[in-house]
């Protein structure tokens, strides 16, 4: 019994006398192993591709589009893309950051204030407001982009610095204020009263107990949103036409358009693009990860 | 004295203002605005105020729009493969990377979920240039490695579906794997201890434990794959902007060329209407078929 259980876990070195089932053991070791690291490597190579192909001049690249270029990598594609000002690269980026930011910050204050007071404070409108945030998950976006763009147009907020922080930040309300509303039910409403039996109001209350209790999913929603707002690209498609207030989705695209077939230099508009993503999802992988699950799962 | 749990009236609406109005405004006022628009033509040309009533004249063009039908069934098409593609595989690869044979389970975790934050359309380019017909990835591999000739992958109108939902599948496997992974870690080790005990094989335990007791988790991963197909737009507009033909149009896709390239925006307004409509028929139907099935299973 002992031995079967062992062997059926895996965890054991079949003794030479039992070949056959060595064999299959480390049979199956090999092919599931090959097939994740397959999997997996492939997830991570076009980055690795991307990268040394951005080294290559477009004739390196279409003679041969894997070789790496030991001896012969060039920092030209950068420096074209960098100093060319037609190719509007950081500025779109400053456009996309820009928005980022006060999209991330405005979700944040939003998500946090209204979760609370569904959550806390009893009032005659309560549900009907929470179903109505809910629902906002349900719509799907693509159905809003004409209305969106006939409305904008004729209200003259269409290309302006701030118009896509009205749809980022509304689509970004329903899952933070889904799960800030669950998080403040979780927390002892004792604190609160304490707090108010101390004399503290409501907004204090607010603001220096439970926004600090509420610190872990106010990070949550925010690395939700991050990665949102910067990928984000149908929204963008349809509100800017300005080119220098366009994203960086919207200015790849334009990039494919202008640079033709030159790949080494669309590979490396992309790989400065993707940079601080790139950068802030492998400093932060663990706590991204779970954040975007929970969000999921729970929203 | 609980006045941190009972503000005061106008203290609530003063915190509520704002994000309710801006929600309210960017979410409902533009579905009521393409409903209203969609009983228009709103023509280039044409402003709202000059835009003429025709009635259901649009719905009755849309019914018969096998344009828009067939970018229906694209989308079907999408859900369906990725569906297999992204929660079949993420699944079999949880159990592989769960198994004791498995090395570096999370680096398979970190890997696999870095294509789903980058944005759809980085992943559109980077996949437009592995199909490339002349300098592309995969013709270097199919002629260097397999020794076959070149093929127009994306610009075969038979098979452009199957090659656009590749990335799409690609993209997402990781994140399904993740929510799967904190799934199965919560199913109690014992039930897989006794069945092994009992003489169940890996295969029988993910059919008659894993899978039962990941259910729920396995139908919310179900709901995020149909919402999210049904608006699949940003890779396919970067990797085929729906060719050749009509051949990879999907509804969002067919809603933005109507709408934006041949400025018809009354009857773009009624494709909006439609995308709203058959999207929710589509995930509330799933669910409710899904959730009979299941608790057949259970009953």
């Amino acid at each position: 019994m002992m031995s079967k259980k062992r062997h059926l876990a895996g965890s054991n070195f079949s003794p030479a006398g039992r070949s056959g089932k060595g064999a299959g053991y480390y049979a199956g070791k090999v092919c599931i192993n090959i097939v994740l690291w397959i999997f997996s490597l492939s997830c991570i190579f076009p980055l690795v591709w991307m990268f040394y192909s951005s080294l290559k001049l477009k004739r390196q690249f279409n003679a041969d589009v894997i070789s790496i270029p030991f001896g012969t990598a060039t920092l030209q594609n950068y420096t074209d893309i960098l100093n060319n000002p037609d190719y509007h690269l950081s500025e779109s980026m400053w456009n996309s950051f820009r928005t980022t930011a006060i999209s991330i910050i405005l979700i944040v204050l939003f998500t946090f204030v209204v979760g609370y007071i569904l959550a806390r404070v009893r009032f005659r409108l309560n549900r009907p407001l929470y179903v109505m945030f809910l629902m906002g998950m349900l719509i799907p976006i693509h159905s809003l982009l004409v209305p969106m763009y006939v409305l904008f147009r004729n209200l003259g907020i269409s290309n302006q610095w701030y118009t896509l922080l009205m749809p980022y930040v509304s689509f970004g309300l329903p899952m933070g204020i889904f799960l800030v509303e669950g998080y403040v039910k979780g927390i002892p409403i004792s604190l609160e009263e304490a707090a108010a039996i101390d004399g503290s109001s409501f907004s204090r209350t607010l603001w220096s107990i439970i926004m600090p209790l509420c610190r872990p999913i106010l990070v949550t929603v925010a690395i939700i949103q991050i990665f949102g707002c910067w990928n984000e690209f149908s929204f963008a498609l349809v509100l800017i036409q300005n080119v220098h207030l366009q994203t960086v989705p919207l200015a790849l695209t334009q990039f494919k358009g202008q640079f033709g077939s030159d790949y080494p230099l669309q590979m490396t508009a992309m790989l400065i693009t993707m940079s601080p993503i790139v950068v802030l999802y492998f400093a932060f992988s663990n706590q991204i990860i779970k954040g975007m699950v929970a969000g999921a799962v729970k929203g | 004295m609980l006045d941190a749990i009972k503000p005061k009236r106008t203290t609530i609406w003063l915190y509520l203002l704002i994000p309710v109005a801006l929600f309210v405004f960017s979410v409902f006022v533009p579905l009521l605005t393409a409903v209203y628009l969609s009983f228009f033509e709103l023509k280039s040309g044409q402003t709202i105020y000059t835009a003429v009533f025709n009635g259901v004249d649009n719905y009755k063009a849309l019914i018969a729009d096998s344009i828009f039908w067939k970018s229906f069934w694209n989308n079907i098409y999408l859900v369906i493969v990725c569906i297999i593609g992204q929660i079949g595989l993420a699944f079999v690869f949880v159990l592989f990377a769960n198994s004791k044979l498995a090395v570096g389970k999370a680096v398979h975790r970190t890997f696999g979920f870095f294509p789903s934050t980058i944005s759809a359309v980085c992943i559109g380019l980077i996949w437009s240039i592995i199909f490339h017909s002349k300098y592309g990835l995969l013709n270097w591999f199919v002629v260097n490695v397999l020794g076959g000739t070149k093929q127009a992958w994306l610009g075969d109108a038979n098979h452009v579906m199957l090659y656009v939902s590749i990335p799409l599948v690609w993209q997402y496997i990781g994140y399904y794997m993740v929510i799967l992974f904190s799934a199965i870690a919560g199913i109690d080790q014992e039930i897989f201890e006794s069945a092994e005990i009992d003489g169940a094989n890996g295969f029988k335990k993910a059919i008659h434990i894993t899978l039962p007791m990941i259910r729920p988790t396995m139908l919310v991963c179900l709901t995020l794959c149909i919402a999210g197909n049904m608006k699949a737009f940003d890779s396919i507009w970067t990797m085929t902007a729906g060719g050749p033909g009509y051949s990879s149009y999907v509804m969002a896709l067919y809603g933005y060329t109507t709408s934006f390239q041949q400025s018809n925006l009354g009857y773009g307004s009624a494709i909006s209407v439609g995308i709203f409509v058959l999207s929710l028929l589509v995930i509330g139907g799933s669910q409710a078929i899904v959730k009979r099935a299941t608790r057949g299973l259970e009953g």
